[in-house]
């Protein structure tokens, strides 16, 4: 078996005295593609928060790529890459200018920023409208552009943040044939969402969350065989069975 | 520092792509600094002199009229720029009916017991009859009398010690009246000063204080303080879009500090400064003719103070507010409050104690007493280092909060 890359120990995060997230702990292997399933509110984005440095967790600590995000936060900030839930863009800027400014963010030359951009840019499907400004895209463009900016630097672990909320099919296709040929090509992914389907076609396993706290973590296969002949069971069944149908918002 | 200089670049191209900041950043203020030249009326017209109308109310003869006719102008033509008008009106009862008219702004008054209040050391009362309206006139009559009663009180002394010697060394007899009213009435007018010199002389500085040679030497500086910390407060809203958008977030998942990113934002906020006041003075030079005094690198480096100041509030505020619409409101509402308070709109010296003393508690004040020290008052470097120093601990106070506040808040 493949060495932990990510180490989540015993999360704990509150706001005022709401526990956002409640004792999480959870690894994901080298290469692996991760699903965090929860209903709205229940700690996904908390927990990409603190596992990519920008909260700091009350308790508990993760190690990515052997650091700590308490002790090395700047070691594990390069080897991460975030593609947030909302498209975190400057809408004004072109897809291209996007690219290259946070690549020199990530520390990038400005040659590698240049090359990296572009690069990304075809691997989304969008090399045609690198010069366009991306207020002037359609919603699933800049879904495919946040996702490209997310892969500037060569990261090793990559947090996906529900990217295709909202999108159409076509553009959520895309998607995922780019984090499929992301997975071939090793980088490991956490990878949250809402769509049971997603989940059972990309990640290798998943984590369940409600209420802050992980009620139950395996392959989707497995998680299928847990309450039935699983070509007879979806994800989404196991996923209304352990959260409940009780409206979250 | 290579992050702050990505975010500064960043910024500034956000900037360039907002064709309506660009308005409300070059354009819009200098709208008002053309209206309000207008309203001061001195963009294109002629250098309207004030006249100040004196008379007197003695008998022909008296040291009044000696006084009078020494400071009255008889040729406009070699009078400095500001230097203003000295009218005699010779009736009294017309002049005051035209001051009650409106038809003068006002009237130094010499009394009739004037000679006599002199000679005989009892004191005598000049009067400045004033339209309330007409402030300039009044104060500038005020500093006319003023300068005569020191002038005459100077000459008196004068007198009074030349008599006393001339009585110990036995030159003049004390009981001699009529010889001691000559002697007094020699010096007094003017009868012991060389050819070519009165005895009595106008000071015009403390008119020409009142009243400024340019108008925009006043209009600019206070428009340029208004709209440079207008602009930096607006640069608030930058953070909190970052915020917003999510970009924050982003930004502080990669390898940048948050205080890279404050400082990015800092460099961006005042690089925009520094645009504006270059725009502001050289437009200002070029269409408006105004003069920078003697020291224009204490102008410039009390503009750039300025710039520093407003981007260091815009720092804070944007440290201290949550929502884009928020920092927005209170960029406009500190400006608007500021401005004025701080002497951006009226000229802090015309203002009550109380107020200048309220314009003091802001960097807006501080700029404006620099300013109007350096472009009306004629004053160097080394009188605005105090001005200079509370800008930049203004300055320093803000960035600490804004840094402060920004490291602690949540994304």
């Amino acid at each position: 078996m493949l060495k932990p890359f990510l180490i989540a120990k015993n999360l704990h995060k509150s706001f005022n005295s709401r526990k956002a997230v409640d004792r999480v702990s959870f690894s994901i292997r080298k290469g692996e593609i991760f699903g965090l399933l929860g209903p709205n509110g229940a700690g996904k984005t908390t927990t990409i928060r603190i596992l990519s440095t920008v909260l700091e967790p009350d308790r508990g600590d993760v190690i990515i790529g052997g650091y700590s995000i308490r002790r090395n936060p700047d070691a594990v900030r390069r080897l991460i890459g975030v593609c947030p839930q909302e498209l975190a863009l400057y809408e004004e800027l072109s897809a291209i200018d996007n690219l290259v400014f946070f690549g020199r963010m990530v520390g990038l030359s400005g040659s590698e920023a240049k090359a990296q951009a572009v690069a990304r840019l075809k691997l989304v499907g969008l090399t045609g409208r690198a010069k366009g400004r991306v207020d002037k895209f359609s919603g699933g463009m800049k879904r495919r552009v946040n996702l490209a900016v997310s892969l500037m630097g060569h990261p090793k672990l990559l947090f996906m943040d529900e990217p295709t909320v909202g999108i159409d099919p076509q553009s959520r296709n895309r998607i995922y044939r780019t984090i499929e040929r992301l997975r071939d090509r090793g980088m490991t992914i956490l990878y949250t969402t809402h769509y049971m389907e997603e989940a059972n076609r990309l990640c290798d396993r998943v984590a369940i969350i409600d209420a802050g706290r992980i009620i139950a973590m395996d392959t989707p296969l497995a998680l299928r065989s847990r309450i039935g002949p699983p070509e007879q069971v979806t994800l989404e069944d196991v996923f209304l069975k352990l959260t409940g149908r009780r409206l979250r918002d | 520092m290579k992050h702050i200089w990505f975010i500064m670049i960043k910024d500034l191209k956000l900037f360039s792509k907002d064709r309506m900041a660009l308005f409300f950043f070059i354009l819009f203020p200098f709208i008002f600094v053309i209206a309000f030249s207008f309203i001061m009326g001195d963009l294109g017209a002629e250098d309207q002199r004030l006249t100040l109308n004196v008379t007197s109310l003695e008998e022909e003869g008296g040291i009044s009229y000696q006084i009078i006719e020494a400071i009255e102008t008889e040729d406009e033509s070699v009078l400095e720029p500001g230097e203003p008008i000295i009218s005699w009106d010779v009736d009294y009862d017309e002049a005051h009916q035209a001051v009650e008219d409106g038809e003068l702004g006002g009237l130094l008054v010499f009394p009739e017991d004037f000679t006599d209040g002199i000679y005989q050391s009892s004191g005598t009362e000049l009067t400045v009859v004033v339209n309330p309206d007409a402030i300039n006139t009044y104060a500038a009559l005020s500093g006319l009398a003023h300068s005569i009663a020191t002038r005459v009180n100077s000459q008196w002394v004068a007198a009074s010690a030349t008599i006393e010697l001339l009585i110990a060394e036995g030159l003049l007899d004390p009981t001699d009246s009529e010889a001691i009213e000559e002697v007094m009435e020699g010096i007094l007018s003017g009868q012991n000063v060389s050819e070519g010199q009165s005895a009595i002389v106008l000071a015009t500085e403390s008119v020409g204080e009142v009243e400024p040679v340019n108008a925009a030497n006043f209009i600019i500086p206070g428009y340029l303080v208004m709209f440079v910390f207008f602009a930096a407060a607006l640069g608030a809203e930058i953070i909190v879009r970052e915020r917003q958008n999510h970009t924050l977030e982003r930004l502080l998942a990669s390898s940048v500090r948050r205080w890279s990113i404050l400082g990015g934002v800092f460099a961006g906020t005042a690089a925009k400064g520094v645009v504006q006041i270059t725009v502001f003075w050289v437009v200002g030079i070029l269409a408006f003719g105004i003069d920078l005094g003697v020291s224009p690198a204490a102008v410039v480096i009390l503009s750039v103070l300025m710039v520093v100041v407003s981007a260091a509030f815009a720092i804070m505020l944007a440290a201290l507010v949550k929502t884009r619409r928020s920092a927005g409101s209170l960029a406009v509402l500190a400006a608007l409050i500021l401005a004025p308070l701080g002497g951006c709109w009226w000229p802090l010296f015309i203002l009550p104690s109380w107020m200048q003393f309220l314009a003091k508690l802001t960097p807006h004040g501080w700029a404006m007493i620099g300013f109007n020290k350096l472009m009306l008052f004629g004053a160097e470097f080394g009188d605005v280092v105090t001005e200079m120093l509370v800008l930049l601990g203004f300055a320093v106070v803000f960035a600490v909060i804004g840094i402060w506040r920004f490291r602690t808040s949540a994304v």
